[in-house]
């Protein structure tokens, strides 16, 4: 069954990450999965940038440690990535930029010299390496011709042609030079239709399908392709997008869009969710439903902006002064993203309060297929669910904070005729107005913290396991970007080692439900929880909730994703 | 028709003799005689003795963070532009804490009508000194008199693209009511800055203080020029506050050039559905 990784490297700003979209996308249309991952500095210019696809024809959760094929389009991506080939691996490089001694199974492409001849643009170098790629992965050009057609079609026939030819030429000069090296592993296999999404791609296409019609952010890596995507979509999707002055403003913009009874959206990463802060309490007391994508790259501060860390779990569920129900969701994968987002806009809506949607920079830029029918038929029976949010009042005394027994009140959408009531940062009365009276304080904080109640009753979702939990000898505990790490490190113990183990995975992070989760953790066991951070962040959460204590932790907190084979080496 | 009694919520807890006073008569007065009923008004309230009015007027308000109503009452604004959307905020609240957001919403001509309880100090946290007042006051804050020069808010409105620009003085009613009532009439950003004594705290810029240099703008000027705007403006650097409509041009809001609120407000639009136009591009 084929398997295979592809790695290209280069210097930053020629081009990388489009032409590792564009092979993920090929390998997509020809019917197989991937799963992809970038790197690159915080810089425009200078600097390495790779980008590595794990092309299979089942699921790919995972990055692997060998490269099977490696693209250097200069002696960075050779020096910095040697040690992950295999001797069968092959090196596609040009002899004039570097020469490599140590390694036998090349494949030298005259880049330069076809450039220059043919008066090609530096990054047409790319696309001469994609054309050589394809031709040793034993596939023709159609698809590669296809993408460039509508990447370029805007630009005219020529530039289309021009772009054509650099493929074509990188295809010819391995077909003619390296007959015997071309295997047969990208084939037309006719499968369904697969998108090829990032984590942050699933968020905004889930937002737009769960009916969010206002979303704000400022910049900030790595959770800025929301905002990009969305402002995009605008016009087609007829959200409003607002790239507001600071993170204060973005979550003021969005809770005053939703008082206004829109739902709306925001998207950061730490540092911008910090300035956030203080205004998701104001959420939390005034009932106004938000959903805030919180994407984690390694703190403190500016720490480490294109890398990815798990290092902001326990800031979002503390986060806020005073106390105040919230939710906090954490999908694992981008199929997770798209059901879970959604999920969010209703949960906002129904409990009127923050809720959390926890990502990563792992998570956030990585790409991975899923079948679009999948995705289709997910929103296709996708129901909107307002809760207690009404647009109309029949009469008699309108009480915006009423005390009910689910701790949710009716709220009315302003505008609505012959009533109106305050959202009140203040502490309040039923109706709204500001009170510090000692008996309706305590009925209010009450009242609010019976969302959590409910929630934890009729929406709290149980981890996901995944093999078998009384026969396995190790249960990894996790949530987040770690899942298809663990998934991929469970099928190698599998078929490498004959070890079963299981994993039980978090999406429902905060709150926890302490009964239906203490039932998963049994005496004499081996639980190995596995985090993207140093502080193993959800164990101190799940001990706090539910007084479960894991013991055994692997954590790595170096800004890199953990690798299976790191897993495999652990338990194994 | 609405009326005052409509508007009027609790009974105020300002200090007697507070300006406040006033301006909460002045802008219940404006509402009632534009025809509008407290369901058809939006109202965001700062942090302050003048957010405190939330209370005292009856509308959809939101009383928000210190600083921030500005971003709220844009929110509100983009998600039904069908409604008046008014922020109630003190001078502390928009020139300081949220005098970044101040700049953003002038640029932006969102259509609010932002009035300014302007009285040199932070009167609910009991007299520290606020971003007007003038260099040299001393407060608790400042016991040897503040360094800073004050800020200007209408050069600094004007500057930052704001397309309407008034001042009024809480101690002259009948001049202010028909102020923040063009100011709410007019399409775009507007900012009503009122000259606010604070009677318990601030003992340098009383009525008798701003009676002696208050002036009203004649009937020759011309408010439709930032050349003659940018001077009058600047008179209150020499104590020399003018009254009345400093600006007002017409510029599209930022709802206007927002091509999916042609024809709708956000809130009523159709809800998208036809994930089929943004699917392409991942295939």
């Amino acid at each position: 069954m084929t398997k295979f990784s592809w790695k290209i490297g280069g210097e930053a700003g020629f081009g990388i990450m489009t032409t590792g979209l564009v092979f993920s996308k090929i390998a997509s249309r020809l019917g197989y999965q991937i799963f992809d991952y970038v790197e690159y500095p915080s810089l425009i210019r200078g600097g390495h940038n790779t980008y590595e696809v794990v092309v299979g024809e089942e699921e790919v959760s995972a990055l692997q440690v060998s490269v099977d094929y490696l693209v250097c389009l200069n002696s960075d991506t050779y020096r910095f990535h040697c040690s992950r080939l295999h001797k069968n691996s092959i090196v596609i490089y040009d002899q004039e930029d570097f020469q490599i001694t140590d390694f036998a199974n090349t494949v030298a492409v005259p880049f330069k010299k076809i450039l220059h001849e043919q008066q090609g643009q530096l990054v047409m170098k790319n696309t001469i390496a994609v054309g050589a790629s394809l031709a040793l992965l034993g596939s023709d050009l159609a698809i590669l011709n296809e993408l460039i057609e509508k990447q370029f079609r805007r630009k005219g026939e020529a530039i289309v042609e021009f772009n054509k030819k650099f493929a074509r030429m990188g295809h010819h000069y391995v077909t003619a030079n390296y007959q015997a090296k071309i295997k047969k592993k990208l084939v037309n296999r006719k499968g369904e239709v697969q998108m090829v999404m990032t984590g942050n791609d699933a968020f905004s296409y889930a937002a737009a399908g769960a009916d969010c019609r206002l979303f704000a952010a400022y910049p900030m890596t790595p959770s800025s392709s929301v905002l990009t995507s969305l402002a995009a979509w605008q016009e087609k999707t007829g959200m409003v997008v607002r790239h507001a002055e600071d993170e204060i403003s973005v979550i003021n913009t969005v809770l005053g869009a939703s008082f206004a009874g829109v739902r709306a959206a925001c998207a950061t990463s730490g540092g911008g969710f910090a300035l956030m802060v203080e205004s998701l309490s104001f959420a939390g007391v005034a009932e106004l439903p938000v959903v805030v994508f919180l994407s984690s790259r390694p703190g403190p501060a500016t720490g480490m902006p294109t890398w990815t860390e798990q290092s902001d779990l326990l800031f979002a569920v503390h986060a806020g002064h005073g106390e105040f129900p919230k939710i906090v969701l954490a999908p694992g994968d981008i199929g997770e993203m798209i059901g879970l987002t959604a999920k969010a806009f209703n949960l906002a809506d129904i409990y009127q309060t923050p809720v959390i949607v926890m990502s990563d920079m792992f998570l956030s830029e990585s790409h991975k297929t899923i079948s679009k029918q999948q995705v289709d038929n997910f929103f296709r029976a996708f129901q909107i669910e307002r809760g207690k949010t009404i647009s109309a009042w029949d009469g008699g005394q309108y009480l915006r904070y009423k005390l009910t027994d689910d701790g949710i009140s009716e709220r009315v959408i302003p505008g609505a005729k012959g009533v109106y009531y305050q959202a009140n940062s203040y502490e309040h009365i039923e109706d709204g107005h500001t009170t510090e009276d000692a008996v309706a304080r305590k009925q209010q904080v009450d009242k609010r913290n019976k969302k959590m109640t409910t929630y934890l009753k009729n929406h709290f979702a149980n981890p996901k396991i995944y093999g078998d939990l009384n026969s396995a000898k190790v249960v990894f505990v996790s949530w987040g970007s770690t899942k298809g790490v663990l998934l991929t490190a469970q099928e190698l113990l599998r078929s490498g080692y004959s070890r079963e183990t299981a994993l039980i995975h978090f999406t429902s992070l905060f709150p926890l439900n302490k009964e239906k989760v203490r039932v998963l953790f049994k005496k004499n066991r081996r639980y190995v929880l596995v985090e993207n951070n140093s502080q193993a962040q959800f164990g101190k959460l799940l001990l706090m909730e539910t007084g479960v204590e894991i013991k055994e932790k692997l954590l790595k907190y170096d800004g890199r994703p953990f690798w299976p084979e790191e897993i495999v080496n652990y338990v194994k | 028709m609405a009326t005052i009694e409509d508007f009027s919520g609790y009974a105020p807890t300002w200090c007697p003799g507070c300006g406040d006073w006033g301006i909460g008569v002045a802008i219940k007065s404006a509402l009632v005689q534009l025809g509008l009923d407290p369901s058809s008004v939006m109202a965001i309230f700062g942090i302050g003795c003048s957010g405190n009015m939330n209370d005292f007027l009856n509308a959809y308000g939101l009383h928000a963070l210190h600083g921030r109503g500005l971003p709220n009452a844009i929110g509100a604004k983009l998600a039904n532009h069908a409604l008046p959307v008014i922020a109630i905020v003190g001078d502390g609240d928009c020139y300081g804490e949220g005098g970044n957001h101040l700049l953003h919403a002038c640029r932006g001509n969102h259509d609010l009508t932002v009035i300014v309880h302007d009285n040199g100090v932070y009167g609910l946290t009991t007299g520290q000194v606020s971003p007007t007042a003038q260099k040299g006051f001393k407060s608790k804050s400042t016991p040897s008199g503040i360094i800073e020069k004050p800020i200007n808010p209408l050069t600094l409105a004007l500057a930052s693209g704001a397309t309407f620009v008034a001042q009024g003085f809480a101690g002259d009613i009948n001049f202010t009511i028909p102020l923040i009532k063009k100011a709410i009439e007019h399409r775009g950003f507007s900012l009503v800055n009122i000259l606010q004594p604070c009677v318990t705290f601030n003992h340098v810029n009383t009525y008798q203080y701003y009676l002696q240099r208050v002036y009203k703008l004649n009937g020759d000027y011309r408010a439709d020029s930032l050349h003659v705007a940018m001077p009058a403006a600047l008179q209150m650097n020499e104590e020399k506050f003018p009254l009345g409509v400093i600006y007002q041009v017409q510029r599209p809001t930022y709802v206007d050039q927002v091509a999916q609120l042609k024809g709708t407000t956000l809130l009523n639009k159709k809800r998208f559905e036809d994930l089929a136009a943004i699917s392409a591009e991942f295939i």
